[in-house]
Parts: structure tokens; sequence; C-alpha cells
């Protein structure tokens, strides 16, 4: 009998039997299930928005039903949640067993495979239909946390060298500025421009917050693995739709993430037919403009600064009502992206 | 019958289909099998005669099957077809 793993005592078993699977158990997650047999738990799924994960088995009940009960309770709370589309993050030796489920495999990866339930890419890319282009187009994926003069031009030097820009504004709203203010601030900062066309993400962009890590060992690289995932699936479903055969980065002199990702961009997309080209970063006083530095100096205030590193549509959103309300929150928003 | 409120029917179990149902502007089925390439179009000829049956016209209609017989897939989408039209 599959039902939610509410008590403390339930909870403990849970994560007693994850952790007895040599999975890792996170802290994170919107709903968990439990298959029991007479009161012993033997089963366990959670479910993290619209992300599958912490899938665990006892092994005698490996290979039966229960996969199926514990998939058709998440599906119905996740339905019930609104959502549409789901993902699974799984080692390979378990993609056949979603694939079973009507689950796609969307990247397939020798450590982990992403597999999706629900036709949300093909949606995603077929309400985008009317905004692809012929030739030879470039795309960056962008955060903008918020939108800098570095941001800027980045993109005016890269859309000056395709025949049209795809800007990927990372959907995933974990980042400070929220992803509607993000979005607005691009289309704002870039409208001077006639070949660039700005495209909300979507769950398309595989970000190290949504990327669940349960399933992998503790020296495996976790975040080596994310970056990897998230360049095939943009390299195998995103950039053969819109025609896109070159990807632009900034150079990164502080950030290693951002490093180690322009890294793999390199080794990575040209299997693909793809070009990574690598762009010199814009430089202001005090060194290469950053969202970190321009939130930095809004904490302090330091408006003439902040003037300094960002366009002029950006600053007079900070400068506007809802500008200043969000920045009374980054007193205490720490991260670095 | 008219599609009023999302519902959902069924399980992801073998020989088991589980229905996603929507109110939409237009009729809209989408299916998705273990045995797709075999029994889609018999799937969605099913499909079709129960909505025709109990006349409805509109609503996104997402059947995920696994090998169900004639007869579950006709009480799966009943049952969310009644869920999918009560009276709040």
């Amino acid at each position: 009998m599959v039902a939610p793993v509410i008590g403390q005592l339930d909870r403990e078993q849970a994560k007693a039997l994850i952790e007895q699977q040599g999975l890792r158990f996170e802290e994170n997650f919107d709903a968990q299930f439990g298959a029991f047999e007479d009161g012993r738990l033997v089963a366990t799924a959670s479910r993290d928005r619209n992300v599958f994960k912490m899938f665990a088995i006892t092994p005698e009940y490996q290979g039966g039903s229960v996969l199926g009960e514990l998939i058709s309770a998440l599906l119905q709370n996740g339905h019930q949640a609104g959502y549409k589309s789901f993902f699974v993050f799984t080692p390979p030796t378990s993609s056949a067993s979603f694939q079973a489920c009507n689950f796609r495999p969307l990247v397939t990866h020798h450590k982990a495979c992403l597999l999706e339930f629900g036709n949300g890419l093909k949606q995603y890319l077929n309400s985008r239909k009317t905004l692809v282009r012929p030739g030879h187009n470039g795309a960056v994926v962008v955060n903008c946390n918020p939108f800098t003069l570095g941001h800027q031009y980045l993109i005016e030097s890269a859309a000056a060298r395709v025949d049209h820009l795809y800007i990927f504004v990372v959907r995933e709203d974990r980042s400070f500025f929220p992803f509607d203010v993000r979005y607005r601030l691009v289309e704002e900062g870039v409208a001077h421009l006639d070949n660039v066309t700005i495209l909300d993400s979507g769950d398309y962009a595989v970000s190290g917050v949504t990327f669940p890590s349960y399933f992998l060992k503790a020296d495996d690289d976790l975040q080596s693995l994310q970056m990897e995932l998230d360049l095939l699936l943009f390299a195998k479903h995103l950039a053969p739709f819109f025609n896109i055969s070159t990807r632009f980065i900034g150079t990164e002199p502080y950030c290693r993430t951002t490093r180690t990702y322009s890294e793999f961009m390199q080794t990575m997309l040209p299997p693909f037919g793809m070009e990574a080209v690598q762009l010199e970063r814009c430089q202001a006083e005090g060194g290469v403009i950053s969202a970190f530095r321009v939130r930095q100096a809004l904490r302090k205030e330091a408006y003439e600064t902040v003037r300094q590193l960002v366009p002029e549509t950006t600053f007079r959103f900070l400068r506007s009502e809802d500008g200043l309300e969000l920045q009374k929150k980054l007193v205490n928003y720490q991260r670095r992206h | 019958m008219k599609i009023t409120k999302s519902a959902q029917s069924g399980t992801m179990q073998s020989s088991d289909l589980m229905i996603f149902l929507e109110p939409a502007d237009e009729l809209i089925i989408e299916i998705e099998s273990t045995v797709k390439q075999q029994f889609e179009h018999l799937i969605r000829a099913k499909v079709e005669e129960v909505l025709t049956q109990h006349q409805v016209s509109c609503g996104e209609i997402r059947i995920n099957d696994r090998g169900a017989l004639d007869y579950a897939i006709v009480a799966r989408l009943e049952a969310g077809l009644k869920r999918a039209c009560e009276k709040e």
C-alpha cells in the first residue's frame, strides 16, 4: 500500500531505507511517499517540485509493481500541485524501468540519465516555432541577477557575430531578482538590437539547485555532472531546433563554477557541430563588471557605483518603487549568484 | 458533459493507464503508451468513442498507457470525466 510518509517515525524509516540503498538523503522535497507491507516501509520516493527523486526499494521488492505504484502516487500528487511534466535523474541502470512507465530519455550520460514524463519539451519547442530563424545563429544562457553593462556588452558582441542571437534567461527562481524582473531587464537592455530573441529557458536549463544528487556516490563530481547534463540537453534538443551553431560565454576571472562550465563547453559542444566562443568581459573601474558586484554595491546603497555597472534601463528599475522594495531584502541575501 | 476542472484517474501500474484531464477550448487527445506503435490507433478510437458517448467536445486529455485493455480504458476515462465535469 502506498501512502504519504508523514509521521516522524515513518520519516526516519524512509531516510534509513534511502541510505541503506547507498543513496543520499536530501532535505528538500515537497512530498514523500512510501510503500508499506505489514506496517514496514519497503520502498520510498519523493517529489521536489516537478522532479522525482530518492527512489529506494528494498531488494526483495525490486522488479515488481512497487515502482509503478510509487510513480502513480507521485504523478497524482504532482498533478494536484499543478505540474504537467515531470523529470527524473537516475543512474543508467534504472533508465529502462522508468521508460517502462512512459518516461522518455532526454539525455543519456554514462553516470546519469535525465528522463521526462509528459510532453513538456515538445510543447516548449512547438510553442516557440515562430521564433526559429534560418542561418548561422548563436546563443547565450544568462541568469542576469540583475542585467549589467557586462551582459549588455556580451550580448552586443555575440549578436554582431551571428545572424541571430537567442538569449535564454534561466527560468528557475532561486536568484535574488525574480524571473520576471530579470527577464524584463534583459528585454529593456537589448531593445536596441534587432537580431536578438529573448527566451525563457523553461525547465530546460539544468541548474545546480534542481539537480538531485541522491543517487551519486560521494566521490562523484556533482557539479561537473550537472553541467555536462545541462550542455547535453542544450546541444541535443535546443540548439538543433533554433539552428544554433555557436554558444557564447564571457571569460571568467573569479568564479570557478562559471570557468569550469566554460571549459566543458569547449570540449562538449564541438562533437555536436557547435562552436563555443569565449568573449572578453567588459571592464569598469575596479575590475570586470559582474552582477555580484552590483548586488554588493546595492547592499551598501552605493548608487554611484551601481550606475557605472548597469545600463540606464536597469538603473531606472533599481531606483523605482519595486526596485527599492527588493533592495530591502538584499541585506539578508548571501548567495554568490 | 463539459470538462470544467483539472482531474486525473488511473495509475501507472502495468496493464493500467493514467489519464489527466484539463479544460480547453478545443479537443486535444495526447497518447503516450509503452505499446504506442502497435496500438495507438485503437486506444485513440476507444477514447473518441467514450468521449462521443458522453458528448464531450472539448478539453485536453492526456493518456499514459501501460498496456491497458479496452474495458480499463473505458472505466478510467469515465471516472476521469466524472471528476473533471463535477460541479464545484
